[in-house]
């Protein structure tokens, strides 16, 4: 137990200092520069200097080889700030890469959710709808179909076609189409991937940073509640609005235990992470669209201002509860496994 | 400004498989004798044979000492029971209350003597208890009640009534709550403590003077009752704790009540039925269901009850080192309770489930039975609003 402790403080650790770090620069001015199309390389210089883009990577890749489960923190730390940078993306791509023995040669990477096709020739085609940070990354990391094998790839992005998205967030998003590319990497997929490739391993890291940004929106509205008055009283002492917010406590909580619940399954190999991805992206899509209703009700018109910072927040939600796979598309697939499985196998595969 | 609630992950270690597989396989042989009925009924059936066979197997008061008829096993065996008991919709109600509230409460705050009467009997399945607390003029202001406990020589006398008491019916004995001082303020703001004053009591139910009258409910059947005390002796030595602290009494055992597999199990035992439902549907000729939306609203379901019995395992994990997390456990008890009453909803949505009570099929009954008892999910144990502003003063809300 005591060694379990000291493992999760670790990544608890890193969180930490990247709190501290967002805290101080990731201001409204700030967000609002990367939406408009801008990179916060200081930024991203001292989150490379922390040393956190290699906490899911393996010692032997030069990763910190930390666990999923101790790296939920730091997933939940980018949600908690909305934090403009590419993080979750570039530690999913040297997790893979480093789970295949691979170090990279740089942080400037991004995964893609997609499956691509490798043909006979060992080119690279297929697409992939939404892209995050494409614009920023130097490559991509992907898991191909090659015949019945499944190969993990690294390809550069120069060599596909990319054609930028608006997107909610307004975070940087593509579309990427690639036809015959040759990949830098093309090597066996390692065996923590299946069917879904690395969809598991987003959808976990959004859902995981959607908590966040829950845990931080419902303490903002907590507080707007207390401060706000009207009618001779602060609007947190009406019984509507305290129950509003009440649900808004419930529906943070729930995700909040499913994105912990997904982050533990990943480190029980792949069905294992499927399933928990899935109930985890569902929860917490499903929590995210109810809570930022009961966000905006509660801040009333104030709320929906450019000039309020809740609207980064919001936005956030809207944008991960879709990428990934949304809540209904991973329902469907956790639909459609328990009913292949029948009624009998229901209760037993709870209980697990 | 940090949040008031956390939910550290807990798992039932796997020494405790071998005892699930043994509960799983005696359930399963069991069920063949219950209709789709009983199983919706699962602990609001009163089924005194069956607790006597669950006694006998060991698994009423399995935590509690040998020398009061327990087992001395741990609180995650208590779990994992209950938990296969209540997947399945067995019919625990004739030693529900007394393995989880009242001999817990015996056990705790009882007089030598008293645990020495009443645990063994709770334990084998014999003696079944209900709980007396809300009255006419007190519901969810369950402080505010006036049935009265005055001295009098060699004990007490009981005047007043009770009312929606589960199962009072049946049972053997109730612990009620009475005033034995004070009087309940008319008035709420003139600042006098309508929260002491309360005491607990055992009492025996054939006791000349009490009259149980049971209430007929929507479903047709009488699960609730009306219980009047008219001058009902009470011996010294049935007094339960303290005089005067009832309420705390009462109140300690709630974080217990609140998160327990009952909070969010009450309708899942109607879904391994419609996936199994569905699947037959399919292969037949009947018009196709759209499939992607069962297969939705099927995984939504899962992910809920995936995610309730974790917030589950947590509590009970925190409840195990002595925690008392009450937020958690409001939160829990409220999201358990809206997943409950969606379920039966959830299988008129996908598949055509008529309004019908077809005895010959287990689907048809259980889901009557459930769509017409889900009001009281988020009415017993607490209702919804009582839960909402548990939740709100514990955000700090003012």
């Amino acid at each position: 137990m005591n060694a379990i402790n000291t493992e999760m403080e670790v990544g608890e650790l890193l969180a930490e200092q990247l709190a501290r770090l967002f805290s101080e620069r990731v201001t409204h001015q700030a967000l609002t520069r990367v939406e408009q199309g801008a990179f916060d390389q200081v930024l991203w210089g001292d989150i490379e200097q922390l040393g956190v883009v290699g906490a899911l990577t393996p010692e032997l890749a030069g990763g910190a080889g930390l666990n999923w489960t101790q790296c939920a923190a730091i997933f939940q730390t980018l949600g908690e700030h909305a934090a403009p940078i590419p993080l979750a993306e570039a530690m999913l791509a040297t997790w893979a890469l480093g789970r295949a023995g691979i170090e990279a040669d740089t942080t400037r990477l991004t995964v893609s959710s997609a499956i691509f096709e490798i043909d006979t020739n060992g080119k690279l085609h297929g697409a992939d709808s939404l892209l995050p940070w494409a614009a920023h990354a130097q490559s991509v990391v992907a898991i191909a179909k090659a015949g019945d094998d499944y190969r993990l790839c690294l390809f550069l992005i120069a060599d596909a076609e990319i054609n930028s998205l608006q997107t909610i967030a307004r975070l940087p998003s593509s579309q990427l189409i690639a036809r015959g590319v040759t990949p830098q990497i093309n090597v066996p997929a390692p065996n923590i991937f299946g069917p879904l490739g690395l969809q598991p391993a987003l959808a976990t890291a959004r859902a995981t940073a959607l908590a966040g940004t829950l845990a931080r929106m419902l303490e903002l509205t907590i507080e707007y509640a207390n401060t706000r008055s009207q009618f001779g009283k602060t609007i947190g002492r009406f019984q509507a609005i305290q129950h509003l917010i009440a649900e808004f406590a419930e529906l943070t909580a729930a995700a909040q235990v499913a994105a912990a619940f997904a982050c533990r399954q990943f480190d029980r190999g792949v069905d294992a992470s499927e399933r928990g991805a899935a109930v985890a992206k569902i929860r917490a899509g499903q929590s995210a669209t109810r809570a930022a209703m009961i966000a905006h009700q509660v801040f009333g018109a104030i709320g929906f201002t450019d000039e309020h910072i809740l609207h980064f927040y919001s936005r956030r939600l809207w944008q991960w509860r879709s990428e990934a796979g949304s809540e209904h598309w991973w329902a469907e697939w956790l639909g459609q496994q328990t009913l292949a499985a029948g009624g009998d196998a229901l209760w037993s595969g709870i209980t697990g | 400004m940090s949040l008031p609630f956390r939910y550290p992950p807990f798992s039932i270690p796997t020494e405790f498989d071998a005892l699930r597989r043994e509960v799983r396989e005696f359930l399963n042989e069991a069920a063949k004798n219950w209709s789709g009925w009983d199983l919706g009924h699962s602990w609001m059936a009163f089924n005194r044979e069956f607790s006597r066979e669950v006694g006998r197997r060991g698994w009423i008061g399995i935590t509690w000492p040998k020398q009061y008829g327990g087992h001395e096993r741990t609180a995650l065996e208590r779990y994992v029971v209950v938990e296969e008991m209540l997947a399945i919709g067995a019919p625990v109600g004739a030693h529900w209350v007394g393995d989880r509230q009242s001999g817990p409460l015996l056990l705790r705050i009882g007089s030598e003597a008293q645990k020495q009467r009443f645990l063994p009997g709770i334990a084998a399945g014999e003696l079944a208890f209900c709980i007396g607390l809300s009255e006419p003029g007190a519901g969810s202001d369950l402080a505010s009640i006036r049935s009265r406990a005055e001295r009098v020589a060699g004990g007490w006398q009981l005047n007043g009534r009770k009312v929606w008491t589960t199962y009072a019916q049946h049972s053997d004995f109730m612990i009620g709550l009475f005033r034995s001082h004070g009087s309940p303020p008319l008035d709420v703001n003139k600042g006098t403590d309508k929260h002491k004053g309360l005491s607990q009591f055992l009492i025996d139910l054939k006791t000349p003077g009490i009259e149980v009258r049971p209430i007929r409910d929507l479903t047709g059947e009488a699960h609730f009752n009306e219980i009047t005390f008219d001058d009902v002796f009470v011996p010294d030595d049935l007094l339960l704790g303290q005089e005067g602290e009832g309420w705390a009494q009462a109140n300690a055992e709630l974080a217990f009540e609140r998160s327990g597999p009952d909070r969010y199990l009450s309708s899942f035992p109607l879904l391994a039925p419609t996936i199994d439902a569905v699947r037959a549907d399919e292969r037949s000729d009947l018009p196709a269901t759209n499939d992607r939306l069962t297969a939705r609203r099927i995984g939504e379901a899962v992910a809920d009850i995936v995610t309730l019995r974790e917030m589950s395992l947590s509590i009970l994990g925190r409840l195990a080192d002595g925690e008392t997390p009450a937020q958690e456990a409001a939160l829990t008890k409220d999201l358990g309770t809206t997943f409950e009453q969606r379920l039966p909803e959830m299988v008129r949505e996908i598949r055509e489930q008529l309004p019908v009570r077809d005895d010959s099929q287990a689907l048809s009954a259980m889901h009557v039975f459930l769509t017409e008892t889900t009001p009281t999910f988020s009415l017993r144990g607490g209702t919804r609003e009582i839960m909402r502003g548990i939740i709100a003063r514990g955000l700090g809300l003012r």
